[in-house]
């Protein structure tokens, strides 16, 4: 029997070959589609899996109080670490860390690599895996460092027994390796290819050991016994018990949390990438079910030919249940192939999905969970999509069908029109979606930033460099490829450092104001593009300039309407007088509507980078080398490594872009899956009226006339969806908007775009049948009776 | 006696008027026989034969199926009943078209739960005596309408009924073709096996042992 089915069932998909693309390529996009949206969803879920002992490793935020506003931080006190474990009862490990990027040399390689500094006892947290050395023995040596496998390869070549030599780091401190780790999975918080003992870079500095001040990463572990909410309490509290402040507290941030729970408002956990992840597994379900619903319209709309079948199979004897099992049993079959075929489609497509989203997912199909997965998504959209059909073609009675009585079902018609309005306008949220989406990552990156972040390229500024300075500045100029370069502690697109603290003249409770400070050299704003409103620029001469303050407008504004220039800030007894005032720029977050202020001191001693202008419409191959041999010449220690920094600005829309071109891909992929459904109801409702046609041009109609009247039912159709679909679109877009202070109105036209998009797809889609029918010979439709 | 009608009725409601397509019908019928059922179109032949072989129903009167009185008959009860004895030859033959000549003939085996081997030998069997050996594994598109009709009546006999309704098992092939029917029709008659056909023809009608003329859903006596 069971043979019997899959027999017809192929069967007929063979004869109706139109009909089954349109169903198995309709729902192997939809499988498709929901399989790649899972996949990325177990890579982002999986984040940080790989430590074992994931219930009781929690990373320490800081809040802190400005202006009577929580901020949260990702750094601590340097004691913090010790003093929670030696007062907090439950933590059975702290680490101090710190993440650095440094360089290593081994006779004449040279690589930069990121790294951490810490404490014995993050070796212990994260559960380090030693292929060379142990974990207990690792940093008993003050100058041990720990490598990973491949930057261990990559420094000493492979298969090389590395533990017990030597490295040079920065080019001046010698390091032993007193161990060799496994690589660390790719999706970890917080990746590294190094640990070395945090003393050797804290060198008994005296921030280290105060709690004024934040500068360290801490991470702790809890026993397994401990009680989080005790713990959780005890930690709340140990800063301001230290630092006598109530204005900064440390709490634990779990380590299942590091990744999809990361953005913070007023000091407390509000969501972050979780967000994107839910609404994706939402996408995916709803183009499954668009994609079902083709299945399950085609399948009633063909019921005519259908029911046929049913009334002599009930004549013969079949009761209803196995009618119902058949057509459910042919909706599997048809959701197998299609699943086989979506396989197809991943095998092809998951490279350039890696692509697009950065990342490394492998289909792993001999994976039990992938595969069931699979398994479950096919089963769920055999069974989704067959049993409405079931239910409805079984219910047929032969006497009726084997007399000919057309089946005029009002109630299947509704359900069949509810189906595609209901894909249409999911269809339609996503056109306005992505348009919104679009628009607003646009706007924020259109925006005037207060510099120019064009032709600016950042490289690493050592030791060398900035003793160097005006040389290489001049021998870059010199290339006839530079404009300018310039050296500052902070990149231009970052949060940098900041603190408060600060008072001037006239000012109350200035203390609170948190102010990001900037140590520069005098070329600083000719070669970054920002203004110098009032005032002058620094002297070159640092020593002639040290206590002078250049302040951006926003800070200018706090401190008064007056004349600024002259006035003095003062921190502590440090007087600084106000030489100048810039625009604002913006920096840290591109969607915050107003900048954060900001003081510029002229003191290029603590810069970290240099900033390279070049001249615009030159090969970029022929100036970065041209670029390099003036640092190959003056540092040649270093591998010249360099950033351009309007790819950074663009690598800060990452998230935003991504969620942008998803939705590009799901909307187009909607309204593909939507318009396969479209072309088959269309052509089945042009077969029915096949003899309504015939006959009315028989009595005179054009073809235009009945082109119309193809049409007019399923842009009727169209058009409901457009009027449900743009309030919920509006309310899904102006929700997502609230996340960015700095962000678009959206626009009334945007809905007038999506909708007469949808309104032309559906016209083309359905015209075509139309047409078809409207052309074809009445002769030939009227003789079939 | 195969079945029995005691005032059997079928009154439908069109609109506000209620019509009656068969009016209180009085019709016994014996084993073995031959009955043509004769009448002008909306005469209620159709009806008759569709209420005959349950898979209509009559709305009044008695209805007796080997001494079982259908009308009382839960649903699947009737449906057993049919399964079990009558056999349906239609007009427009109505082969499954997506199943071969072998399979088409070899589904009400299916839904009897016949065993595999007992349905090829059956199955088999009717091939033979109906000389389509040679065509089992043809779709029904491949045949002429005779050959269909062919089919149709062996999918009708496969599972041995009692009584075949044919409801104008020849009205849309040729004479030639017609004929052979109903040679097959009075060959399968003799053999004991009761016949309700409906038909337009005379020429076929004269094939039946009693000829029963229908008008307005009323048996005309004669």
């Amino acid at each position: 029997m069971i043979l019997n089915y899959i027999k017809i069932a192929f069967r007929s998909l063979r004869k109706n070959k139109g009909y089954s693309f349109l169903n198995i390529f309709g729902l192997a996009i939809g499988i498709t589609c929901a399989s790649l949206i899972f996949l990325w969803v177990e890579d982002e879920m999986s984040f940080n899996s790989s430590f074992e002992n994931q219930d009781q490793v929690f990373y320490l935020p800081t809040n802190q109080n400005y202006e009577g506003e929580w901020r949260t931080f990702y750094s601590t006190p340097g004691p913090l670490a010790q003093d929670m474990k030696n007062e907090v009862p439950g933590i059975i490990r702290a680490t101090r860390s710190s993440n650095e990027e440094r360089l290593f040399t081994v006779g004449d390689n040279a690589i930069s690599r990121r790294g951490r500094y810490a404490d014995v006892d993050f070796l212990h947290i994260f559960n380090l895996k030693f292929i060379e050395g142990n974990r207990e023995e690792a940093f008993n040596n003050p100058e041990a460092i720990v490598l990973t496998q491949d930057t261990a390869e990559e420094l000493f070549g492979k298969n090389e027994k590395v533990l017990g030599k030597t490295i040079k780091m920065s080019n001046k401190d010698t390091y032993l390796i007193t161990g060799v780790i496994e690589n660390l999975p790719k999706n970890v918080s917080f990746p590294f290819n190094w640990i070395a003992p945090f003393e050797r870079y804290s060198d008994g500095a005296e921030w280290m050991t105060e709690y004024g001040s934040n500068f360290s990463d801490t991470f702790v572990e809890l026993s397994p016994e401990a009680n989080f909410e005790t713990v959780d309490e005890r930690v709340r509290a140990i800063i301001p018990e230290k630092a006598e402040s109530p204005d900064t507290y440390a709490w634990l941030h779990s380590v299942k949390d590091w990744h999809l729970r990361s953005r913070f408002e007023g000091g407390k956990i509000v969501g972050g990438r979780i967000t994107y992840v839910r609404l994706f597994t939402i996408i995916a379900l709803i183009i499954l079910f668009i994609a079902c619903i083709n299945f399950m319209n085609l399948s009633t709309a063909r019921s005519e030919k259908r029911a046929n079948e049913v009334g002599v199979r009930k004549a013969m004897g079949s009761s209803r249940p196995r009618l119902m099992f058949q057509f459910v049993a042919e909706a599997l079959i048809m959701s197998f192939i299609a699943s086989i075929v979506s396989v197809l489609f991943l095998f092809i497509l998951l490279p350039q999905f890696n692509l697009l989203i950065g990342k490394d997912l492998t289909l792993g199909l001999t994976e039990p969970l992938h595969l069931g997965l699979l398994l479950t998504i096919t089963v769920f959209c055999g069974l989704f999509a067959g049993l409405y059909p079931a239910f409805y073609l079984s219910s047929f009675k032969p006497v009726d069908v084997l007399k000919g009585i057309k089946s005029t079902n009002t109630s299947a018609s509704f359900i069949r029109k509810g189906l595609v309005v209901g894909q249409f306008t999911v269809s339609i949220v996503f056109i306005i979606s992505t348009i919104i989406v679009y628009q607003q990552i646009q706007y924020a990156k259109n925006r005037d930033l207060g510099y120019n972040k064009e032709q600016l390229i950042r490289i690493r500024a050592n030791e060398e460099i900035k003793d160097k300075f005006n040389v290489i500045s001049q021998d870059l100029k010199n290339t006839g490829m530079v404009v300018n370069s310039a050296l500052s502690n902070s990149r231009l697109l970052d949060g940098g450092n900041n603190g408060s603290g600060f008072e001037w003249d006239g000012g109350t409770n200035t203390e609170d104001i948190l102010i990001s400070f900037r140590n520069i050299n005098s070329s600083f704003f000719e070669t970054t593009g920002i203004k110098l409103k009032e005032g002058r620029n620094f002297k070159e001469n640092v020593d002639l300039d040290s206590i002078s303050l250049i302040i951006s407008q926003s800070l200018a504004n706090l401190m008064g309407k007056d004349n600024v220039i002259g006035k003095t800030i003062s921190r502590g007894n440090e007087n600084y007088t106000v030489i100048g005032v810039t625009n604002d720029y913006q920096y840290g977050n591109m969607y915050s509507k107003t900048s954060d202020p900001v003081m510029f001191i002229n003191n290029p001693n603590f810069a970290r980078f240099m900033f390279i202008k070049t001249i615009a419409g030159k090969p970029v191959n022929e100036v970065l080398s041209k670029i390099e041999s003036v640092f190959k010449k003056h540092n040649p220690a270093y591998p010249f490594e360099y950033a351009f920094v309007d790819e950074g600005f663009n690598a800060k829309f990452k998230n935003e872009q991504l969620v942008g071109e998803l939705s590009q891909i799901f909307a187009l992929l909607a309204i593909l899956i939507s318009c396969l459904g479209l072309f088959g109801l269309s052509a089945y409702t042009a077969e029915q009226r096949r003899k309504e046609i015939g006959v009315r041009k028989v009595l005179g109609s054009s073809i235009s006339g009945i082109v119309k009247l193809l049409s007019k039912d399923f842009l009727r159709l169209v058009v409901i969806s457009i009027i449900i679909a743009v309030p919920i679109a509006w309310l899904l877009m102006s929700n997502w908007l609230q996340d960015f202070a700095y962000r678009i109105e959206i626009n009334w036209w945007i809905f007038v775009i999506a909708g007469t998009i949808a309104i032309l797809i559906a016209m083309a889609t359905v015209s075509f049948q139309a047409i078809k029918s409207a052309i074809a010979n009445p002769v030939n439709s009227l003789k079939t009776e | 006696m195969i079945l029995k009608l005691n005032n059997a009725s079928k009154i439908v409601n069109s609109g506000s008027n209620k019509i009656a397509l068969l009016d209180n019908i009085n019709l016994n019928v014996e084993e073995g026989e031959f009955i043509s059922l004769m009448g002008p179109s909306g005469s209620g032949k159709s009806t008759l034969l569709n209420c005959i072989g349950m898979l209509d129903n009559f709305t009044e009167g008695t209805y007796a199926f080997l001494d079982e009185s259908v009308h009382t008959m839960k649903e699947r009860q009737r449906s057993k009943l049919y399964k079990e004895y009558i056999g349906f030859v239609f007009q427009a033959y109505h082969l499954i078209d997506e199943l071969t000549v072998y399979e088409n003939i070899e589904t009400p085996l299916l839904y009897k739960n016949v065993k595999s081997s007992e349905r090829k030998a059956l199955v088999a069997d009717i091939l033979d005596r109906f000389n389509i050996v040679g065509k089992k594994d043809l779709f029904p598109v491949q045949l002429s309408g005779g050959q269909q009709q062919l089919v149709g009546i062996a999918r009708a006999l496969i599972g041995s009924p009692k009584l075949i309704l044919a409801d104008e098992p020849t009205g849309n092939l040729n004479s030639k073709q017609s004929e052979e029917i109903m040679e097959l029709f009075t060959a399968l008659n003799k053999e004991g096996v009761t016949i309700i056909q409906a038909t337009h023809s005379e020429k076929n009608a004269s094939y039946g042992s009693r000829i029963i003329n229908l008008l307005d859903g009323n048996i005309v006596v004669e």
